[in-house]
């Protein structure tokens, strides 16, 4: 496998699984700061056993086992799902329709509720391991299913795609141990906005190559592509900043 | 166990039904763009991924014209 085709896999795997770590170490770190580290640890450590096990064996079967083009296809159709999803909410928030997805907020809620609980640091803090467990599953789920995504091309994409995965939890975890506090100077839509045109780019792009079309210079098409969708970001944000120029700051669902 | 089955379920919810419209028509799109491929020569299929992205940008501007339009119209009646 050459470099190119690493970097291609890797790279969206990394910052698509970063978005998602960054949401997982917010949370174990509000339960670290209020309990103590030892039972989020473990929590932690739990959860990613039984995501390593999830990515091992089911990326591995899809892979291998599924026709190439048609799991494309189905991920690429996913892929979009996702992706516009994402897209379609950071343009919202840029353009002040929807409220900011603010992790100071979330970062002092998950305080308060842990501190309502109460402190027992005498015996294992089985609420605070759950709390990580379940966090880190959550968001950790995600991840693998970036990965599977992002690694769907073969064995050796999803090798690069777990490498990138694998290197922005550890970049986040170090970024959080650093900080020791809510990871807020990390821009989180802009992190989803980026996400969401990466996913859909890939999308469009496995989608077609599913049904047999070639691209013009492979995945340089990517580029175009993922240009196109940032132009039309960018109009919907100044065309929804004529039709509401305060803006109106509801939650998603109201929308 | 649980907080799996809930995070499907929430995924789903947010699919189906907060963006339901716009999951629909990305649904619709690639049902068009697959009929295309499959049926069409190999030139026209070669363009698949050029129309699917047009297809798509344009229905993601029009739900987000729909969503500021809508967003606008619960303000205007708040403040009525």
């Amino acid at each position: 496998m050459d470099l190119q085709t690493a970097l291609v896999a890797a790279t969206p795997a990394f910052i698509a699984s970063a978005v998602e770590f960054v949401e997982a170490t917010t949370i174990v770190l509000a339960v670290g700061v209020t309990r103590g580290w030892r039972a989020p640890l473990v929590g932690t450590v739990f959860a990613v056993i039984t995501l390593a096990l999830l990515i091992g064996t089911l990326g591995v079967t899809i892979v291998t086992i599924v026709p190439e083009h048609l799991l494309k296809g189905i991920v690429g159709s996913l892929l979009l799902l996702f992706g516009l999803r994402w897209l379609r909410k950071a343009v919202l928030r840029f353009a002040g329709i929807v409220a900011l997805h603010d992790e100071e907020v979330i970062y002092q809620r998950e305080l308060a509720e842990l501190r309502a609980q109460g402190l027992k640091r005498t015996e294992f803090d089985r609420i605070g391991a759950i709390v990580a467990y379940k966090a880190v599953l959550l968001e950790g789920t995600e991840v693998a299913f970036i990965v599977i995504a992002f690694g769907a091309s073969g064995a050796a994409a999803l090798n690069s795609a777990i490498v990138g995965a694998i290197a922005a939890g550890i970049f986040v975890v170090i970024l959080g141990a650093a900080l020791r506090q809510p990871l807020t100077m990390v821009p989180e839509n802009w992190m989803k906005f980026g996400v969401g045109a990466i996913l859909s780019s890939f999308g469009v792009f496995w989608f077609a190559e599913g049904l047999g079309a070639e691209w013009p210079g492979d995945a340089l098409s990517l580029v175009p592509i993922l240009g196109v969708y940032l132009l039309a970001s960018w109009i919907a944000t100044r065309m929804l900043a004529v039709i509401l120029p305060e803006g109106a700051h509801v939650e998603a669902r109201n929308v | 166990m649980s907080s799996a089955l809930r995070s499907i379920w929430e995924t789903l919810w947010g699919l189906l039904v907060e963006d339901g419209q716009l999951a629909v028509g990305i649904v619709v799109s690639l049902a068009i763009v697959w009929a295309i491929g499959t049926y069409g020569d190999v030139t026209l299929r070669d363009l698949t991924g050029w129309l699917l992205l047009v297809l798509l940008v344009a229905l993601t501007l029009a739900n987000l014209y729909r969503a500021g339009l809508n967003a606008r119209r619960k303000i205007t009646a708040k403040g009525a």
